[in-house]
């Protein structure tokens, strides 16, 4: 009878051969989602100096106010979906580290916004709600990864009941220096919390009937 | 990549790599796998049964050795270890029915283990070949011709059969006989790179020379067929396995004993890996193949159940925390957020890993026909994959348990 002691050897050849396509293949995969995810991000970085430069010519009166908290508040819509599309990326990335960057370059995108928006809202007077949700990225502790995912789908339904409200998630543990001096002056004591029109903060998930009321006020 | 995502895919590994190494020898073998070598010499040949408290199986034992059709059967050595029922009783009726073939013994004091009553049947043999069958062990007929052929190849020291389940009238019964076959296929498998580790005790033959070179039978082990197999190996002898060759054996109908035997059958396994230990990656086939193949299959087995658990406790954690937020702040419990749908590769892996084994399983059931199972229920082969294979993993754990207590009884 044959005696065929190298087919170990085959068997081991194969495993690996599938390893390296099954790891190609992913990390193809998790590649073209960044290259998606970073194209979205010089978009949005673009319509931000756009932005930008609408607010200049607001202050030396070329240009509306309207036309200002419009511009703003649909790059701030587009990068809420960006976010969502980056956090399912993130969640199904397991081979590269790529993801972690990208997404500190949207926290502090998310928090320059954030900036503006309240200075637009200054200086415009307009009724432009946001609501900034921040969160541990790297949350270990079940009990609130749990408060963070019932946070999402809480604003998300909000946002789905009034479109006109603003979206802004930032990571606070993203050690980003602005983030931190604009939350000192809130006194944020603890994450994740939500501060809704830069007046009411909630540490706890409240009726999303309450936080429907607030954004309704101000329109 | 973080820590566990690293483990998970060394795991995926192990497992990836025993399945494709079963499915390389089945398809450079697969022409050969029901073959078996066509007998040029009649030797001579002994069967030993031990018994103990099997008067129900063991009359219908002995006729079906008496009457299995190989001419050269010299004796049926049928062992009592002091039942304390009426097998002997019944033994020296079959004494009577078979005169000159049967001879009823008796061991001086019960032994306590299969093993003591084997080797004090052992005695009595003078023949070639020994075949060893249980008291509750049925080989259907023509089971032994077809497996003293392979005895031609002075190399072979024993040769194993395809054991079967023979009462299939409930659940656990049916996933056993699914067990069975996969078992049995896979030890078939295992032929071709000399990897056969054990020789069940329904029904092994041995070559009595090397049989009694090896010394026996370990009567302090709990599986001593497999023991013994591994001291085959190590003396460099060859283990063969005649797929054709069937016996029915009975399996435990309830599921306290089915556990107690599966117990017994890894502390067994403990037993003899403690055994051989010094053997590990030292000395041909045994310590490079069989010990690590072992050994990986129970961490396979453990940590898989590790990961399940891990996951599924995580989960529900978050998804009961969650639930009591969601009703709080009156959101959706569920929604289409939840779903993913951007899988990640670990569950492409899982998944391809979950085909592989699934196809395995029925080219397992399905290769050879057989006769009152030639089709299983689908949903028998589903439970048997999805639930009774994911007990293994605690009964495993079960067992180191009892091995490092000590409590190594039959």
């Amino acid at each position: 009878m044959k005696k065929n002691y190298f087919v170990f050897l085959q068997a081991l050849l194969f495993t690996i051969v599938i390893f390296l396509v099954g790891f190609y293949i992913g990390m193809s995969i998790e590649g073209k989602r960044m290259v998606e995810i970073n194209d979205y991000y010089l978009q949005s970085e673009v319509s931000l100096v756009d932005v930008l430069s609408l607010n200049k010519l607001v202050g030396s009166g070329e240009a509306s106010c309207e036309e200002l908290v419009r511009s703003d508040k649909e790059l701030l819509d587009k990068v809420y979906g960006e976010a969502r599309l980056l956090t399912q990326y993130e969640e199904s990335g397991k081979l590269t580290n790529q993801v972690k960057n990208l997404h500190l370059k949207y926290d502090v995108l998310r928090t320059y916004l954030w900036i503006t928006s309240i200075e637009i809202k200054k200086e415009c007077s307009t009724n432009l709600s946001t609501i900034v949700y921040l969160y541990n990225h790297g949350e270990t502790d079940l009990t609130n990864k749990a408060k963070q995912v019932v946070w999402s789908k809480l604003l998300l339904e909000v946002k789905e009941v009034s479109p006109e409200v603003v979206l802004i998630p930032i990571a606070a543990d993203s050690d980003l220096v602005s983030l931190k001096a604009i939350t000192g002056s809130y006194n944020i004591t603890s994450f994740p919390v939500v501060i809704v029109n830069e007046k009411y903060l909630f540490y706890e998930i409240p009726p999303k009937e309450r936080i429907l009321e607030l954004v309704n006020k101000s329109f | 990549m973080d820590f566990l995502t690293g483990v998970y895919l060394g795991y995926s590994f192990l497992a990836f790599y025993y399945i494709i190494l079963f499915t390389l020898i089945y398809l450079q073998n697969r022409k050969d796998i029901l073959k078996v070598p066509k007998i040029t010499k009649k030797y001579s040949v002994s069967c030993v049964i031990p018994c103990y408290n099997e008067e129900e199986n063991i009359g219908k034992t002995i006729d079906s050795i008496a009457k299995n059709g190989y001419k050269n059967l010299k004796k049926i050595i049928v062992v009592d270890d002091r039942s304390t029922d009426n097998s002997y009783e019944i033994m020296k009726k079959y004494e009577k029915k078979y005169p000159g073939l049967v001879i009823a013994v008796q061991t001086p004091k019960n032994t306590g283990k299969a093993a003591g009553a084997k080797n004090y049947g052992s005695k009595f043999v003078e023949t070639e070949l020994i075949v060893f069958t249980d008291a509750d062990s049925f080989p259907e007929k023509g089971a032994i011709e077809k497996m003293v052929g392979f005895f031609d190849a002075e190399n072979t020291g024993a040769v194993t059969s395809s054991v079967l389940v023979k009462n299939r009238s409930n659940f656990l019964l049916r996933m056993q006989a699914l067990e069975y076959m996969v078992i049995k296929f896979t030890r078939k498998l295992l032929e071709y790179v000399d990897s056969i580790y054990v020789t069940p005790g329904p029904l092994a033959m041995y070559r009595a020379k090397y049989f009694f070179n090896v010394g026996g039978f370990d009567e302090k082990n709990l599986t001593e067929d497999i023991e013994i197999t591994w001291r085959f190996l190590d003396a460099g002898y060859d283990v063969k396995m005649s797929l054709p060759s069937r016996v029915y054996s009975v399996a435990p109908r309830r599921a306290k004993e089915w556990i107690k035997q599966r117990i017994r059958w890894n502390v067994g396994g403990i037993q003899s890996i403690i055994k051989h230990k010094n053997k590990f990656f030292r000395k041909g086939i045994l310590g490079f193949f069989v010990l690590p193949f072992f050994i990986v299959s129970w961490i396979i087995g453990i940590s898989g159940l590790a990961f399940f658990i891990y996951r599924a406790a995580r989960e529900v954690i978050l998804r009961y925390a969650s639930t009591t937020y969601s009703v709080g702040a009156n959101t959706a419990v569920l929604s289409l957020q939840d779903l993913s749908l951007n899988p990640d590769i670990l569950f492409y892996f899982g998944m391809m890993l979950f085909a592989a084994g699934l196809i395995f399983t029925f080219l397992s059931i399905f290769y050879e026909k057989e006769k009152e199972f030639k089709r299983p229920r689908i949903f028998d082969v589903m439970v048997y994959m999805f639930f009774y294979l994911l007990v293994y993993p605690v009964i495993i754990l079960t067992s180191l348990y009892k091995a490092l207590k000590g409590e190594i009884k039959w």
